[in-house]
C-alpha cells in the first residue's frame, strides 16, 4: 500500500509539470520564446523528472518501481515531438549510467531503451496521428500503458537465461507500473485540458470522420484484444490443468505400482508357504487351516477343489461356496486352467463387500488351489518397510511431492519428514480424501496452496501434491507474454490502420474540401487534384468537370446579362434628347449635351425642354449607385421631374415635390443629385435649384470662368420633408453655363489621380469662344487623354448652354 | 480599403482607411447591416478616408436613417476633401459631423 502511495506521488510529477508548463506558456513570457527554445526547456524539465523517477524509484522486493516513462511521453504528447525526444534521451541515458551509482543492472538495457522509445513514441504519435495536436486523455492512458508493457516485455526477453526470476520480476513490477504510468500520462493530458478550459466531452453536431473512425477502431481493437486475451487465458488454463492432472496421475500410478508390486510379492510368498504345508499334510482339515492361518497371521485360508468349490476354509460361511458365484472370487478360476499363481489387489470380497481383503491363490499339485487372504493391517505390517520412504526423494515437478498415509491417516512416506505424523499435520484435511479418487482438488498443503490428487491402493492413500504457483507458472508466462505481445501487436495494428486511413482517405478528403471551399468562395479556376488512388482520382475528375460545366453556364448567364444590360443602356440613352440643335426655331440659346457611358449601366441623366414658348428647363442629375436599379430610378426621376416642370411651377417647388414622391417606396435607399435651371429666354435670368449636385461652371462674356457656387440643398429622395431654395443666375448674351456630373471631375488616371475641378476650369478657360458642342467634345477629349488606359467606372455626362439673347435684349446691368 | 471595427457594448465605431466608392461601399454596407442591430451610438472615423463616392454617401444615408430610429450617429475627423463632398451634396446638413 505504501509502495503504491509513493509510486503515485512520483507519478504525479509529470502531471504537475505539465500543468505548470502549460500555464507558463499561456500566461508568462515563456510563451513568447521561440518554439525551439520552449521545446528544449520543456524537454530538459521532463528529462529531469524522468531522472528523478530513476533515482527515487521505490524498491519493492528487489524490483525498482518508478514512473519514469510517463515524463517523456507527456512531454512528447502535450508539448511537442522535440521536447519528448529530448526528455526521453535524457531519461534513458541517465538510466544507463545510473547503474554506476546503484540502479539495477538487471533492467539496465530494457529500461534505458524504453525511456528513449517513450519519448519517440510520444513525438511520433502526436505528429502522425494527431496532426501535431494534443491527443485526448484516453490515448494518453493507452499510450502510457503500452509503453510500460513494452518495458516489461523487454525486461523479460532480455533475461531469458533465468525465466523464473525474470518472470517473477515482471509479474511484481507490471501490476503497479503499467497502470500508474498510464494514469500519469492521462492525468497530464486532463490537467492541461482543464487549465485550457476545454470541455472534456465536446459535443459537436458533426464529428470528424477521423474521430468517429478513431472511436470505432479503438473499440474494435480493444474488444478483439479482450477476446484474444480471454481465449488465451482459457486455453492456457485448460492445457495447464491437463498437464497437472497428467503429472499427478502418472506419479500416483508409479507409486501405486511400486506398492502393489511389494504387497503382491509378499502375499504370494505367504501363499506358496501355505500351499506347500497343505500339500505336505496327510490330512487336510479345517483345523490344519486354522493352525496355518494363526502361524502365518493371515485372515483366511481356503482350499478349493477342481470344480471350484470351497471344500475347506477357516472362514466358516464360505464352506461349499462356488468360486464362480462371485465376480471377485471367479477371477481365481484361472488357477484351474493351468495358471500357477494369481494375486488380486486389495478390494472388497465377493461374499461380504463390507470387508476388504487382498487374496492370492496358488495351484495345488493334485488339482484345485489354495487361496489365502489377508487384510490391510497384516500386509502393511509386512510391506511398510518397503513403503516407508518410498516417496522421500520423489518430486513432482520442482516442489511437488507425494504423501502416503495408511487407513488411519498416519503418514507413511512423504518428502518433508512428516513420517509418523498425522495427515492433517501437513495442512491437508483427511476429509478431502472423501472426494472421488483420481480427481484434482485444491488444498493447503505444507503451507502452500496446491493441487492434489489421491488414489487408494493396497489400503494406502497416495496423495500427489503440486503447488498451484508451480502448476500455473508456465500458464502464467504464456498468458503474460501473449497478452503483452498482443498489446504491442494490436497497438501497432491500430496505429497502422489509423495512419493508413488518415493518409489514404481523410487527408485526401481534407484536400478536396479545401479546394471545394475555394471553389465555393468563387474561384472557379481551382482544380481538385488528388491522385493517390483511383477512387480519389475519379472523384477529382468529377468535381473538375462539374466545376467546368458550372463555369460554362455562368459564362453563358453572364453573357446574357451583359446583353440585357446593353439593351437597358440603349433604352436609357434613347430617353435622353439627342438631336442637336433641338430647337432650330430658337435663336436665343444654343444647347449641347452628351453622356459617355462607362461599361456598367449607370444613373446619370440630362434633360431639357421648353416650358411654354418662353422658358427652357434644363437639368443634369446623377443617381447614386449603378446597374439596372440606378437606371430604373433615373427613368422615374427624369419622368417625374419633367411632368412636374411642365405644370409650370417654380424650380424649388419641382424639387420639393419630386423629393417627396421619390422618397415614397424608396426601400433601396437610392438618391439623386441634381442641378436644375429654368432659363427665361427673354431676360437671360436662370432660376435654379441644387439638390446636392456639383456646382456648374459659368463662362462669362469676357471669357472668365468660375464655379457658380450656391447653397446646396440635400440630395433628392434622400430624406422626406427637405426644402430647396430657388436661386437666380443672370446670363447675358454670350454667357455660357456648363453642367457636369462627377464622372468628369472624378475621372482617374492610372496613378489614381482625379481629373479634378481645377483642370476642368482650366480647359474651359482655354476654350474661350468655342460653342457648346465644341466645349463638350473638347472637355471629353481632354478627360480621355488624362485617364489614358485606366478603366472608368462612372458615366461622364455634361450639358452646356449658351445664352445668345434676343433681338430685343436689353442689358439692365452688368458686372 | 480597410474597415476597422470596434464594438463596446452598444457603441460601434468604424475607422475607414482608403476609398469608399462603388467597389468598396458594399463591404461596409454588408458589415453594417450585420452589426448595427442593438447599437445606440454609431460613429465613423474618417481620418484616413481618401475619397467618398455617391455609393459611399448612400451607405452613410442608410446608416443615418437607421440610427435616427435607434440612437445617434456621429462622423469624426472629416478632412477637407470629404467635407467638400458633404457640403456639395448637402450631406453636411443631415449628418452630425464633429
Amino acid at each position: 500500500m505504501e509502495t503504491i502511495l509513493k509510486l503515485s506521488v512520483s507519478a504525479m510529477l509529470p502531471v504537475l509539470m505539465s500543468g505548470l508548463l502549460y500555464l507558463a506558456e499561456k500566461k508568462t513570457k515563456f510563451g513568447t520564446l521561440s518554439y525551439r527554445t520552449r521545446q528544449i526547456i520543456t524537454g530538459i524539465l521532463f528529462g529531469a523528472i524522468a531522472v528523478f523517477g530513476t533515482e527515487f524509484g521505490i524498491n519493492a522486493g528487489g524490483a525498482i518501481l518508478n514512473a519514469r516513462n510517463a515524463a517523456p511521453l507527456s512531454a512528447g504528447l502535450i508539448f511537442g515531438g522535440p521536447a519528448g525526444i529530448i526528455a526521453g534521451v535524457i531519461g534513458g541515458v541517465e538510466r544507463w549510467f545510473a547503474t554506476f551509482w546503484g540502479a539495477g543492472e538487471y533492467t539496465r538495457f530494457s529500461c534505458s531503451v524504453t525511456t528513449v522509445i517513450a519519448g519517440l513514441i510520444g513525438a511520433t504519435i502526436r505528429k502522425f496521428m494527431f496532426d501535431n495536436k494534443k491527443p485526448s486523455w484516453i490515448f494518453g492512458l493507452i499510450t502510457g500503458m503500452v509503453v510500460e508493457v513494452l518495458d516489461m516485455l523487454m525486461i523479460f526477453l532480455m533475461n531469458m537465461s533465468d525465466i523464473h526470476y525474470a518472470f517473477t520480476f515482471v509479474q511484481r513490477c507490471s501490476i503497479p507500473m503499467i497502470p500508474i504510468n498510464g494514469i500519469s500520462v492521462m492525468l497530464s493530458l486532463l490537467i492541461v485540458s482543464l487549465i485550457g478550459k476545454e470541455r472534456i466531452n465536446i459535443h459537436k453536431e458533426h464529428k470528424k470522420i477521423i474521430q468517429t473512425f478513431q472511436k470505432w477502431l479503438l473499440l474494435r481493437i480493444v474488444s478483439a484484444f479482450g477476446i484474444t486475451c480471454v481465449f488465451t487465458f482459457v486455453l492456457q488454463t485448460r492445457v495447464s490443468n491437463n498437464d497437472t492432472n497428467d503429472l499427478l496421475t502418472l506419479n500416483i500410478n508409479d507409486v501405486c505400482a511400486d506398492i502393489s508390486d511389494a504387497s503382491d510379492a509378499n502375499l504370494l510368498s505367504l501363499t506358496y508357504n501355505v500351499a506347500s504345508e497343505i500339500s505336505a499334510a496327510e490330512d487336510v482339515d479345517d483345523d490344519l487351516l486354522l493352525g496355518l492361518s494363526d502361524k502365518y497371521d493371515v485372515a483366511e485360508i481356503s482350499v478349493i477343489d477342481k470344480k471350484g468349490i470351497v471344500t475347506k476354509t477357516t472362514h466358516e460361511p464360505s464352506h461349499n461356496y462356488d468360486m464362480a458365484d462371485g465376480e471377485q472370487s471367479a477371477e481365481f478360476l484361472v488357477l484351474l486352467k493351468g495358471e500357477k499363481e494369481y494375486v488380486q489387489s486389495y478390494q472388497p470380497t465377493s461374499d461380504d463387500p463390507g470387508i476388504s481383503r487382498k487374496y492370492a491363490g496358488v495351484a495345488l499339485p493334485d488339482g484345485g488351489f489354495v487361496q489365502v487372504g489377508y487384510d490391510a493391517r497384516r500386509f502393511q505390517k509386512d510391506i511398510d518397510e518397503q513403503v516407508v520412504g518410498i516417496t522421500k526423494n520423489r518430486h513432482i515437478g520442482e516442489n511437488g511431492s507425494i504423501i502416503i498415509c495408511d487407513e488411519n491417516g498416519v503418514i507413511v512416506s512423504d518428502r518433508n519428514n512428516y513420517q509418523g505424523k498425522m495427515l492433517e499435520d501437513t495442512g491437508l484435511s483427511p476429509d478431502k480424501l472423501s472426494a472421488p479418487e483420481n480427481q484434482r482438488f485444491t488444498a493447503e498443503v505444507y503451507g502452500e496452496t496446491s493441487y492434489c490428487m489421491y488414489t487408494v491402493s493396497e489400503g494406502y492413500s497416495i496423495i500427489a501434491v503440486t503447488p498451484v504457483s508451480e502448476a500455473r507458472f508456465s500458464r502464467n508466462i504464456s498468458v503474460y507474454v501473449t497478452v503483452f505481445m498482443e498489446v504491442l501487436i494490436f497497438t501497432s495494428l491500430f496505429i497502422l490502420i489509423y495512419i493508413l486511413i488518415k493518409y489514404l482517405i481523410v487527408d485526401n478528403i481534407r484536400k478536396i474540401n479545401k479546394s471545394l471551399s475555394k471553389i465555393t468562395d468563387g474561384d472557379l479556376d481551382v482544380t481538385v487534384d488528388v491522385r493517390t488512388n483511383e477512387e480519389f482520382s475519379s472523384l477529382s475528375d468529377d468535381i473538375n468537370s462539374t466545376v467546368a460545366t458550372l463555369k460554362h453556364y455562368i459564362a453563358e448567364a453572364a453573357a446574357r446579362i451583359d446583353k440585357e444590360l446593353e439593351f437597358a443602356r440603349a433604352i436609357q440613352l434613347s430617353a435622353l434628347p439627342s438631336v442637336f440643335p433641338p430647337y432650330p426655331n430658337h435663336s436665343e440659346f444654343e444647347i449641347w449635351a452628351g453622356m459617355s457611358t462607362a461599361k456598367e449601366v449607370g444613373g446619370d441623366f440630362y434633360d431639357f425642354y421648353l416650358i411654354g414658348d418662353n422658358r427652357l428647363a434644363f437639368i443634369i442629375a446623377d443617381v447614386s449607385g449603378k446597374g439596372i436599379p440606378a437606371a430604373m430610378f433615373m427613368m422615374t426621376a427624369k419622368t417625374l421631374i419633367k411632368s412636374l416642370a411642365e405644370t409650370g411651377i417654380e424650380v424649388d417647388q419641382i424639387f420639393i415635390t419630386a423629393n417627396e414622391k421619390l422618397c415614397e417606396n424608396n426601400d433601396a435607399g437610392m438618391f439623386v443629385t441634381a442641378w436644375m435651371g429654368i432659363l427665361d429666354l427673354a431676360t437671360g435670368m436662370v432660376t435654379f435649384a441644387n439638390a446636392g449636385h456639383n456646382p456648374p461652371l459659368v463662362r462669362h462674356r469676357d471669357g472668365s470662368v468660375e464655379y457658380f457656387k450656391s447653397p446646396s440643398g440635400f440630395v433628392l429622395a434622400g430624406m422626406e420633408g427637405i426644402q430647396y431654395s430657388k436661386n437666380e443666375l443672370q446670363l447675358y448674351p454670350g454667357s455660357m453655363i456648363y453642367l457636369y456630373t462627377d464622372g468628369v471631375t472624378e475621372a482617374t488616371d492610372a496613378n489614381e489621380q482625379m481629373y479634378g475641378d481645377e483642370r476642368l476650369k482650366s480647359i474651359l478657360i482655354s476654350l474661350s469662344g468655342a460653342d457648346t458642342e465644341a466645349v463638350c467634345k473638347a472637355v471629353k477629349s481632354d478627360v480621355d487623354t488624362f485617364v489614358g488606359d485606366a478603366p472608368q467606372f462612372d458615366d461622364m455626362t455634361m450639358l452646356c448652354l449658351e445664352y445668345k439673347g434676343t433681338s430685343g435684349f436689353t442689358e439692365k446691368k452688368e458686372g | 480599403m480597410t474597415i476597422n471595427k470596434n464594438t463596446e457594448g452598444t457603441k460601434l465605431t468604424y475607422s475607414i482607411d482608403g476609398r469608399l466608392d462603388t467597389e468598396t461601399a458594399p463591404q461596409l454596407e454588408a458589415d453594417l447591416n450585420k452589426s448595427v442591430n442593438g447599437i445606440t451610438e454609431l460613429s465613423f472615423d474618417f481620418a484616413k478616408l481618401e475619397y467618398i463616392s455617391s455609393a459611399g454617401l448612400r451607405v452613410l444615408l442608410t446608416a443615418q436613417k437607421i440610427m435616427n430610429k435607434q440612437g445617434s450617429m456621429v462622423i469624426r475627423n472629416v478632412n477637407d476633401v470629404i467635407m467638400e463632398v458633404f457640403d456639395v451634396t448637402g450631406f453636411s446638413n443631415i449628418l452630425t459631423i464633429e
